[in-house]
């Protein structure tokens, strides 16, 4: 029997400064310092807790997010590495990312995480407007940005990826256009471009409604996610999925992971597992709690914070097998097992509306192989074309 | 529960919702009718302070014996005003002075028992009280009717008017007359009623008595040089309001010595004891235990009480011929007590009285429950409020958009947002009001006329070439009073809105009162605030019912890539549609999302299209961000997004939300066209 592949998230959950866009459970590092001893214990313990019923799988990849896991001692990340390790198979070429803001301190840290076992190095540019980065609360600016890819890329050669936005107040497609053009001549194999979306709960979602930020509007939007589908068309780099972008090869092992419906254990505030439970043979999904203090608690007391686990009914499953499988450009197989009582997924979907979508050519649907693909135009629209497929 | 416990005493007793009582009656009201004893008592006590109702003749079970008040004792008045000129205030000061009511300095309003007629500072239902009172060395028998002042509720007036022999027509000294006070000048002096003109407010320091009378007389061409002055707020002159009243108001006709003959004029429901009829004697005399007929439906009723209103239901031996009270018959359903039926005594049959002609519709609107599942609920809520206010037409109505509700014809638009306000704060209902509609006629070649409720009934286009003789729609005669500055702009409102000035006169050297025929359709909807805002707040404005007129009419359809949606049609004069086609076009533009083609939204009209808007395919919708955390958030969004779709209107394929109906059928128009 083939071995089965599994993830680890790891939540670093300290920021030295907070985005005004960001959604994730975060806390600005307290004064004095994080107590990191503490908290990578606690990371451990809760590993091992969690990885425990997976011993007889195999680890592919671990991914270090936040937070801010370069705020991190470079000996915790080796510690937690290690502790992976021992409690499940390491792939040989395990996929080991973290991410990192390119603040001169973190990026000083870059050989030591090296060292500790990371293999792929990930940077939060998100634009070069120093003003803009001024405006969402992020302490470096453009050039700091760059150049920390630069250096990242003589470490981590051919394993680097970086993060841009587009959205911010003020920004047009032209501006955007130019900013992207500059961004990729310093692109390695990797990038990922997001849109700015306004979260609820945070401070920017405040500034919008009170009207003290204006975002450009829906069509200014739109022209500035094609214009880095093509601008990264132009450089070798293959839309993957939505906000992916790769050089042959080089798509990002952990994230794959979640679009195709791999089996992850999280750690840390706020993670989230989805795993086959060893037991019952039904898919489960667990959260961790978000509040810092009770994690730790938690990992000390019972050797985890977990907050609530729930199974996934078959329905749900095939949902999200077909929701984030369409995320990506490859597709999904809908000879795979179907839900709400249907053998396949291909069964579970409404396929009159995929038809319908597949002639108007925002869908592939190669009835023969069993797969299904948004087209580069279907996948813009993908969450009203979902809405029209899903039972 | 504590909804129905709210209303004490009187108020509860009428099943209508009184005043909030303070916390600690709240509290005994949770006992349930104890309480109606206690506050029955309560009621007593503050009677006692009264000289007046101490004085009275007793009968054997404590009732008051009217019998020494014969017509010439009596008098039948009520007083009519426009908003905020004081009536209400007045009221409860005639009251007070008489011992009515106890002086506490805290009556406010006492009559206007609704919440909204208190916020909104009018009188929806009539009502009534008696007061006694010395003049002369006699003791008369004073019965206050209070009336309705809006033109909306002037079914409500002219019935009320017709148990008076006259009126106080009061007139603030600092605004001067009102277009209101006109209309119900008119209603009370077409009932031959006797006008006695006071003055309110003379204290303020904007007050212009000569002025305010000199406008009496040149609108009502009355003599107003006596008029007296007063101010209801402070007392001053108030005194001599009921002198006034016992020596200009001539008392009732009628004999003592002729059969029972009792005009019935109003009516609630108590769910105590059944139906409630307010009654004014006309002839001969009522007591507990009479045996009465009713001249419409000859049913025959035994009379299980009879009493007067002051201000709460107080028993009486007897109701004799010029009083006016109240009357219990174990009437069990208010669609026995016909208003404006006549009363006799069993085996005495009278010539009954002229009774009223039934209050018509003048506004149309649909009414859906927000929440589809509050159907029924709304239902029976709409039953009983339109128990105690039968002049609504009720129709049921199933909308393709909205889901099933009714088709409620109101007396005007005040009536309707009257009656929302009554169902959503007396029973909690939340509902959605349609833009209001007007009823249209339409005459087919066989003679044969239809009224058009909804725009479903309109006739087809072929139907329209060959059956239809004339469309027709109803016109109302507007008055409106305003400084002559606002000459040029009130024109020009009502030559835009389609009306035809029919002259104007100054009432004094520097106000203008004009009357205009006007389409109802075109007063329905926001007319009155156009007309507030081009006078600055200075302009007043009433209206009647002025019949019909032949009037080019057409239905505007809403058309979404080519389908009609019926939800959205309306009926409108040709001239109109130009400009409500372009507003209706952009405003659904505002409101539709965008889908994954072009959505086309035309309107039109006689097969012509009128506007035509387009509503952008959609570019990209796909969520930024999908990682390990983001999955059940995602999976959350499109579950709701999913629901969501499911409520969705579709028409062919294009998709309308809900929202985007109620945004669209609720709001009225703006203004098309017109700045």
């Amino acid at each position: 029997m083939a071995v089965v592949p599994l993830s680890l998230y790891v939540h670093w959950p300290f920021c030295s400064f907070l985005c005004r866009f960001c959604a994730f459970a975060k806390a600005r590092e307290p004064a004095g310092g994080a107590d990191h001893e503490r908290v990578t214990a606690a990371l451990v313990r809760e590993l091992e807790t969690q990885l425990a019923p997976h011993a007889d799988k195999e680890l592919r990849s671990i991914y270090f997010g936040g937070g801010t896991p370069s705020l991190a001692e470079p000996r915790s990340i080796g510690r937690i590495i290690e502790a992976a390790g021992r409690a499940v198979r390491l792939a040989g070429d395990a996929e080991i990312t973290l991410e990192s803001n390119p603040t001169s301190a973190e990026v000083a840290k870059m050989r030591a995480f090296r060292a500790a076992g990371v293999t792929r190095y990930s940077i939060g540019v998100q634009t070069l407007d120093d003003g803009a980065l001024r405006a969402a609360g992020r302490l470096h600016t453009g050039a700091e940005g760059l150049a920390a890819v630069d250096r990242a890329r003589a470490l981590f050669p051919g394993r680097v990826s970086f993060d841009m936005m587009f959205g911010f107040a003020g920004q047009t497609p032209a501006q955007w256009r130019a900013e992207l053009e500059t961004a990729l001549a310093h692109a390695d194999g990797h990038v990922s471009v997001y849109q700015l979306t306004v979260e609820p709960g945070t401070p920017l979602f405040r500034d919008r409604r009170a009207q003290r930020v204006v975002l450009p509007g829906d069509d200014a939007q739109a022209q500035m996610y094609e214009a880095a589908v093509a601008a990264c068309a132009a450089r070798g780099l293959r839309h993957y999925e939505v906000s992916s972008y790769a050089a042959p090869g080089a798509e990002s092992v952990h994230n794959m992971g979640y679009w195709q419906g791999r089996q992850w254990v999280g750690i840390g505030p706020s993670a989230h597992s989805r795993f086959v439970d060893p037991g019952s043979g039904q898919w489960v999904r667990s959260v961790r709690t978000p509040d810092i203090r009770r994690w730790v608690q938690g990992c000390e007391d019972r050797g985890h914070g977990t907050a609530r686990t729930e199974r996934i009914s078959s329905a749900d499953a095939a949902r999200e097998a077909v929701v984030l499988g369409l995320r990506t450009l490859d597709g999904l197989s809908l000879s795979g097992s179907g839900g709400g009582g249907h053998s396949t997924l291909g069964g579970y979907l409404r396929m009159d509306a995929v038809a319908e979508h597949a002639a108007a050519g925002r869908l592939w649907w190669d009835a023969a192989a069993g797969r299904l693909a948004p087209t580069e135009r279907g996948l813009a629209v993908i969450d009203s074309v979902l809405l029209d497929i899903l039972p | 529960m504590v909804r129905r416990l709210r209303p004490v005493g009187w108020a509860l007793w009428r099943g209508l919702g009184g005043p909030t009582p303070p916390p600690s009656q709240q509290l005994l009201l949770r006992n349930g009718l104890l309480l109606l004893h206690l506050q029955r008592r309560l009621y007593s006590n503050s009677n006692s302070n009264s000289n007046n109702s101490n004085n009275s003749a007793r009968g054997p079970d404590g009732e008051i014996d009217l019998s020494g008040y014969p017509p010439e004792r009596i008098r039948n008045f009520s007083i009519i005003a426009h908003i905020d000129h004081g009536k209400s205030t007045l009221a409860d000061r005639l009251l007070e002075l008489t011992g009515v009511i106890s002086k506490t300095g805290k009556n406010k309003q006492v009559l206007d028992k609704l919440k909204v007629e208190r916020e909104r500072g009018i009188t929806v239902k009539a009502q009534s009280a008696s007061m006694f009172y010395e003049h002369g060395g006699h003791k008369y028998l004073l019965n206050l009717i209070d009336t309705p002042g809006h033109v909306d509720f002037s079914y409500e007036v002219s019935r009320s008017l017709a148990a008076c022999q006259g009126t106080i027509l009061l007139v603030d000294a600092a605004q001067g007359i009102q277009a209101q006070t006109v209309a119900n000048f008119y209603l009370a002096f077409g009932e031959g009623l006797a006008v006695v003109p006071m003055l309110n407010k003379v204290d303020l320091p904007t007050a212009e008595p000569a002025r305010a009378a000199e406008q009496i007389e040149s609108a009502f061409e009355i003599d107003a040089s006596g008029v007296l002055h007063m101010s209801a707020k402070t007392g001053l002159g108030v005194d001599r309001v009921l002198p006034a009243v016992i020596e200009k108001i001539p008392p009732p006709g009628g004999r003592i010595d002729r059969p029972l003959r009792a005009l019935l004029f109003d009516t609630w429901y108590d769910k105590y004891v059944g139906v409630v009829c307010l009654v004014a004697v006309k002839d001969g005399a009522i007591r507990k235990g009479c045996r009465i007929v009713s001249s419409h439906s000859k049913t025959r009723y035994e009379v299980a009480e009879v009493g007067i209103m002051h201000p709460e239901p107080t028993p009486t031996t007897s109701l004799q011929v010029g009083q006016v009270g109240y009357i219990t018959c174990n009437m069990k359903s208010i669609s026995e007590a016909h208003v404006g039926d006549t009363f006799y005594r069993d085996k005495e049959p009278v010539e009954a009285l002229p009774g009223f002609v039934p209050a018509k519709s003048m506004v149309f609107a649909g009414v859906f429950p927000v929440d589809a599942d509050e159907f029924d609920r709304l239902d029976e809520s709409v039953q009983k409020l339109t128990l105690n206010d039968s002049s609504v037409s009720v129709h049921k109505e199933t909308s393709a958009a909205l889901g099933q509700g009714w088709r409620l014809g109101f007396l005007g638009t005040l009536h309707m947002d009257v009656f929302r306000q009554r169902l959503e704060e007396e029973y909690d209902a939340n509902v959605l009001v349609t833009a209001p509609t007007v009823p249209y006629q339409i005459k087919y070649r066989d003679g044969r006329t239809q009224f058009i409720r909804t725009p479903a009934d309109f006739p087809s286009a072929a139907a329209m070439q060959d059956a239809v003789e004339a469309t027709l729609e109803p016109f109302v005669s507007a008055t409106m009073i305003f400084p002559e500055q606002y000459m040029g702009a009130m024109l020009e409102l009502c030559t835009v809105h389609r009306g035809e000035i029919q002259g104007h006169t100054f009432i004094d050297e520097s106000r203008v009162m004009l009357k205009c025929r006007l389409p109802t359709a075109e007063i329905v909807t926001d007319f009155f605030d156009r007309l507030k805002s081009k006078s600055q707040g200075f302009a007043s404005f009433d209206y009647e019912e002025a019949g019909y007129d032949a009037s080019d009419l057409v239905k505007m359809e809403v058309l979404l890539n080519g389908e009609p949606v019926d939800a959205l049609a309306a009926v409108m004069h040709r001239r109109t549609v130009a400009a409500a086609g372009r507003d209706m076009a952009q405003r659904l533009k505002g409101v539709i999302r965008r889908q994954l083609f072009d959505i086309i939204i035309q309107t039109a009209a006689n097969g012509k299209i009128v506007a035509r808007e387009t509503v952008k395919q959609l570019r990209k919708n796909v969520t930024a961000k999908c990682y390990g955390g983001d999955v059940s958030r995602k999976m959350k969004l499109l579950n709701k997004q999913k629901e969501g779709k499911k409520r969705m209107k579709k028409f062919g394929k294009v998709e309308l939300p809900q929202e985007a109906f109620l945004d669209v059928m609720t709001t009225s128009k703006k203004d098309p066209g017109r700045q």
